[in-house]
């Protein structure tokens, strides 16, 4: 499998794209050049990365909650204020 | 927008962010897929609850006929369902990878959790059967009444009679010497929080309804 190299190198930034092409890929940096962060998220076979990707799904899905919450009291209140004019 | 909701909100995040930062013990076969147990499970939980209410609001419905209970009811059955299908497909996806199928036909669990789906897709059909609103709430509450009665049998007592892959089979209860008891830590929280979630939806949906009267009947 393709996938194999990046499963090996796990711990450290994964440079696929100096992998993939030749040479060195302009931009991409070290483990030790990379930022706290970075590091973080490269350590523990990734799984900050897969809690990340929950993270996001679930604030979004969360705002979109929050919105058609907020939507509904609208009308709600729009209803009200037209039975008590009414 | 009411505080709880908030407070459901923050408490999923860090339930989500625990369920993913814990250390869990080496579990043969499950390894990291344990836990699953903190998504899987709280899902017939809050499927359960939603049912449970549903099967409340319809008896509500049955003693003085305010289509408000109807409304109740028709929301609650259709987020249970909607954590109920959530917990089938998230069942075969686990499936796949600790028993090596998507799918079987020997494990009594699996089928009959997706039977007692259908029974609740056909709550939705039957539904759509009647234009009269007050002849469609009755007969959905008494079937709804019938409905949530097999939930117990189904996905209880018939899958614990048999031999079964899935844990809580042959009367043991679902929390096996497979089940480390760290994971609890992060289970029961979870089943608090999807239960929330569940109702903050319910309720979305339960005022989004009661607007949709509203407008078709008076104005």
């Amino acid at each position: 499998m393709r996938l194999n190299f990046i499963q090996e190198s796990t711990s450290s930034t994964v440079d696929t794209l100096t992998q993939s092409y030749s040479g060195k890929w302009e931009g991409t940096e070290s483990i030790e050049q990379s930022s706290a962060f970075i590091q973080l998220m490269a350590s523990n076979d990734l799984i900050f990365v897969v809690l990340g990707v929950s993270l996001i799904i679930w604030f979004v899905l969360l705002f979109y909650l929050i919105k058609v919450d907020r939507n509904v009291s609208k009308l709600e209140e729009s209803f009200k204020e037209k039975e008590n004019e009414a | 927008m009411k505080p709880w909701k908030y407070f459901v909100a923050v408490w999923m995040t860090v339930v989500i962010t625990a369920g993913f930062l814990i250390r869990i013990p080496e579990i043969a076969i499950l390894e990291q897929t344990a836990r699953n147990l903190f998504l899987h499970v709280p899902m017939w939980f809050t499927m359960m609850v939603a049912f449970a209410m549903a099967f409340y609001y319809s008896i509500r419905y049955l003693n003085d006929e305010h289509l408000d209970w109807d409304i109740k009811a028709e929301t609650a059955t259709a987020v249970g369902l909607l954590f109920g299908l959530c917990g089938l497909f998230t069942g075969a996806l686990w499936a796949r990878f600790t028993w090596g199928t998507w799918w079987t036909f020997s494990e009594p669990r699996m089928n009959l959790s997706a039977l007692a789906m259908l029974i609740f897709v056909a709550y939705f059909i039957l539904r759509s059967a009647f234009n009269d609103r007050e002849k469609r709430a009755k007969i959905s509450a008494i079937y709804n009444i019938f409905g949530v009665t097999t939930i117990p049998f189904l996905l209880y007592i018939i899958p614990r009679q048999l031999p079964s892959l899935h844990p809580g089979a042959e009367g043991n209860p679902a929390f096996s010497d497979m089940t480390a008891p760290e994971l609890r830590i992060i289970f029961y929280p979870a089943v608090i929080g999807f239960i929330g979630l569940a109702i903050w939806i319910m309720d979305i949906v339960k005022r989004y309804k009661q607007l949709q009267l509203k407008t078709s009947g008076s104005i």
